[in-house]
């Protein structure tokens, strides 16, 4: 995993959802019980990482899966960064 | 004596929106189909995905000499119609009992920019810009321009509120709060709300269809006003009378900040209630002007909303106006409650429209026995009872009932004392840093309360405040929401300036970052009834949900309202609030204002009290503060009238009085008031003169803005928490809180022993 991406997204989604840094992990399920993200969260992540990155994960694809956590979302971008 | 025994009827019309600049023209235009919406022209949206928007091709000089913002010269129009229709002339006798009560979502959104705009090249903003601000405002500058004596309030309930204002209306005049009054909505085009939909990915890319392609929604602007008049006055003054207006329903989703029960169960409970409180059954109803957005989600939860409730009413009309005139939020109840009188009174209902051949066979399918009308209007003789529906963010939902017939008068509940059961404090402390009294609060400090994490990032601080002192008023009074209980508890909040600091922040981001860069997480928080909605989300209270922004006293005047609530037998319990912050946003504004320094310390906070009626208390063994013995609210249109922030002797007596004479009390048998004396030289003298005349050298009042800051609404609420609070405490029998709005409004309840 890359790490300074996941950084990246991390920081993204602790000031842009408000997200406690100290309870989001790399591997915390976004969208479960502990951080318990909505659909408009969701929308909120597409446009953070089209501004951090200039990856459009929802036209380049991106599926509920590639959504579930931090590192499953740096997977997603690293794939598609150079494209 | 029965509280719902007043025919209440509408005497006069006032709209203009994209489709027509007075009631005749948009009513014409809304049945030959002929829609407003075009590309966008008041700013630049080439960034954006869509370009739509349903704007009025008016400057703002053509709707209202002087300057005001354009939400209030939109409603400033409308009721300048709506007056002439009614046969009342500005500064009449008749003007000088008239009351107004006005819907905004977004309120003074353009000047908010137009500010904004004017910081961010490093310039000093205009400060007429921002007095013009807040929705405070809204309603007693329009009743200042036509001299409108009566009471005012500013419903900021989002999309549900212009319906919401008719609703209270209707139940000032039954209370007996006042005989006439101007209710309605007004809300501008503005960029704040076009890139936070945009942002939501809610707008349509094309003209919106609702019920059809379910894209999105099209925003608008405009304003609709109705004259709500009881009979007796009507008939005494020899008015025009359109219809009858039987009664309304309000009711909380308790879901979601911004999408609809998918089950409808709100909705549902929306439409029963204003069947029920009608006097109807679900048969009776003709036409039902829908709330109708174009969002998938919303239409798809209001068609089955429609069907299951309509479900055995073989003759029910159903149509959506937004297609004509967009979506123009907290204007749109009151522009659809006015095109559903004209549709009643003509027998002519308005279309839904954008249906293609193909559209319409997909329509017949889904609808089943709905007469769902598509493309062109259905003249129906028979029609007789017309409902109107908005449906709003923070799931706050509210349905009208209009008739031509006004036999089915509905008796409702016989009258109950009302007392304070449970009291929850969130006050603010001295921070030597700021000069400011914030509150305290953490995540700890909510995890106490079983508040997750995963729950609290999303509010606001306005909304943290609110639901902290929520929950420890439920705590206090030992209420447990729970599927028994559910929708018989309501929610009345005040404020002054609601959420400003979210409105602000969110308008310099897209002016920094442009209008397609709006955040989808801030923007819900931006509307003055998210408060109210997270904390019927958390809480599960389903109940009455209103939030009337109307300057400091709107922490008194939501429990007016709350009373006013039970008393119709809407709900048994009710949690009324007064809430605002302070932070970085609100210091600065109101040190621009001018209205900090010389005594005046800004502070913060929510003060939540649980009104609950005498059997309701009884059945659960509350603790009872104390009796809630006398309530009223009352203005004054005497003086500077273009000052709004004008004091008023005679509108300061006049609440004493009024409160005194419901108790069946003497000025001798008060022994205290806790006053709003904020530290202005000004205002304290001006209030101790007030109470010296009434009461005599000895009352004594008590200012507890010295100890807590200026924390406005809050500080409303909190004179009467501690005005309880004394009382339970037995250090005296009877006390009054009273507190001051803008446009010389003012508040007072009168609490004795219980």
């Amino acid at each position: 995993m890359n790490n300074e991406i996941a950084e990246k997204i991390k920081g993204m989604l602790v000031e842009r959802l408000r997200i406690p840094a100290d309870e989001l992990e790399y591997d915390s399920e976004l969208f479960g019980e502990d951080i318990g993200l909505d659909s408009i969260d969701s929308i909120e992540i597409i446009v953070g990482i089209e501004n951090l990155f200039g990856v459009d994960i929802s036209g380049a694809g991106a599926t509920r899966e590639d959504f579930r956590s931090i590192e499953t979302l740096t997977a997603f971008v690293e794939a598609h960064k150079e494209d | 004596m029965l509280m719902n025994e007043r025919r209440c009827v509408i005497t006069g019309l006032g709209l203009v929106c994209a489709i027509g600049s007075d009631t005749e023209e948009c009513f014409e235009s809304a049945l030959k189909g002929r829609s407003g919406i075009a590309d966008v022209k008041g700013f630049d949206t080439s960034n954006c995905y869509s370009h739509k928007g349903a704007e009025v091709p008016l400057t703002n000089e053509q709707l209202a000499k002087g300057r005001y913002d354009r939400t209030t010269a939109l409603g400033i129009k409308a009721a300048g119609e709506a007056m002439a229709d009614a046969g009342i002339s500005a500064d009449s006798e008749d003007a000088a009992k008239i009351g107004v009560i006005l819907g905004s979502c977004i309120a003074g959104a353009a000047c908010v920019e137009k500010y904004y705009v004017q910081k961010s090249k490093g310039e000093k903003g205009d400060i007429e810009d921002l007095k013009a601000m807040p929705a405070t405002v809204i309603a007693g500058n329009v009743a200042d321009y036509y001299n409108c004596g009566g009471i005012t309030a500013n419903i900021v309930n989002a999309c549900a509120a212009g319906t919401l204002s008719v609703a209270m209306a209707i139940d000032l005049i039954r209370g007996g709060k006042g005989e006439i009054f101007l209710a309605g909505g007004c809300d501008s085009f503005s960029s704040l709300a076009f890139s936070g939909f945009h942002a939501l990915r809610a707008l349509d890319s094309n003209d919106c269809s609702p019920f059809n392609h379910s894209q999105g929604i099209t925003l608008g602007e405009g304003a609709g006003v109705l004259v709500v008049e009881s009979y007796e006055h009507a008939v005494a003054r020899g008015a025009k009378i359109y219809c009858d207006v039987l009664g309304s329903g309000v009711s909380s989703d308790a879901y979601h900040i911004t999408a609809p029960r998918p089950d409808g169960e709100g909705q549902m409970s929306v439409i029963r209630r204003a069947i029920k409180n009608s006097g109807l059954d679900f048969t009776d109803i003709d036409y039902v002007n829908a709330h109708g957005t174009g969002t998938a989600k919303n239409d798809e939860s209001e068609f089955l909303s429609l069907r299951t409730s309509f479900a055995d009413n073989d003759h029910v009309s159903v149509s959506s106006t937004k297609s004509m005139t967009g979506h123009c939020l907290g204007a749109a109840g009151a522009i659809e409650a006015v095109l559903t009188v004209k549709a009643l009174t003509e027998c002519k209902l308005p279309p839904t429209t954008g249906y293609s051949d193909e559209d319409l066979k997909v329509l017949k399918e889904k609808s089943g026995d709905i007469d769902f009308i598509a493309n062109t209007p259905r003249e129906r003789a028979d029609v007789k009872y017309a409902m109107s529906n908005s449906f709003a963010f923070g799931g706050n939902n509210a349905s009208i009932v209009f008739a031509k017939d006004p036999n089915k008068l509905n008796l409702l509940c016989p009258k109950q004392d009302l007392y304070v059961t449970g009291i929850g404090i969130a006050a603010g402390e001295l921070d030597e840093a700021t000069n400011t009294y914030t509150v305290k609060m953490d995540g700890d400090t909510f995890k106490s309360y079983g508040v997750k994490t995963a729950f609290l990032r999303k509010l606001d601080r306005l909304s943290q405040l609110q639901l902290l002192s929520g929950v420890k008023a439920l705590e206090d009074a030992g209420i447990t929401v729970n599927g028994e209980n559910e929708d018989k508890i309501g929610i009345c909040i005040g404020t002054t300036d609601g959420p400003m600091t979210e409105i602000a922040n969110f308008q310099k981001e897209i002016i920094r970052e442009g209008i397609e860069k709006g955040s989808a997480f801030a923007f819900p928080n931006t509307v003055y009834n998210a408060a109210g909605g997270y904390l019927s989300i958390f809480t599960g209270i389903k109940g009455y949900n209103v939030t009337i922004a109307n300057g400091f006293q709107s922490g008194l005047q939501s429990i007016c309202a709350a009373a006013g609530a039970i008393m119709f037998g809407y709900e048994n319990i009710m949690l009324a609030s007064g809430t605002d912050e302070c932070t970085d946003i609100d210091i600065d504004l109101y040190n621009d204002l001018g209205l900090t320094g010389e005594g005046v310390t800004l502070g913060e906070g929510s003060v939540t009290c649980v009104i609950e009626k005498d059997s309701s208390a009884a059945e659960r063994g509350a603790k009872r503060y104390a009796k809630i013995a006398g309530f009223s609210s009352a203005r004054d249109t005497s003086g500077d009238r273009l000052n709004n922030s004008r004091l008023s002797e005679t509108a300061l007596t006049k609440v004493i009085e009024n409160v005194l004479e419901e108790a069946g009390l003497k000025a001798e048998d008060i022994s205290c008031i806790y006053g709003f004396g904020n530290g202005s030289t000004k205002l304290d003298d001006f209030e101790k003169e007030v109470y010296k005349k009434i009461f005599g050298d000895g009352i004594e009042v008590k200012l507890i803005k010295k100890e807590f800051g200026e924390a406005r609404a809050a500080s409303a609420s909190l004179q009467f928490a501690k005005l309880a609070q004394d009382i339970h405490d037995g250090k005296f029998e009877n006390g009054i809180a009273v507190s001051c709005g803008t446009s010389a409004l003012y508040s007072a309840l009168l609490l004795t022993k219980a």
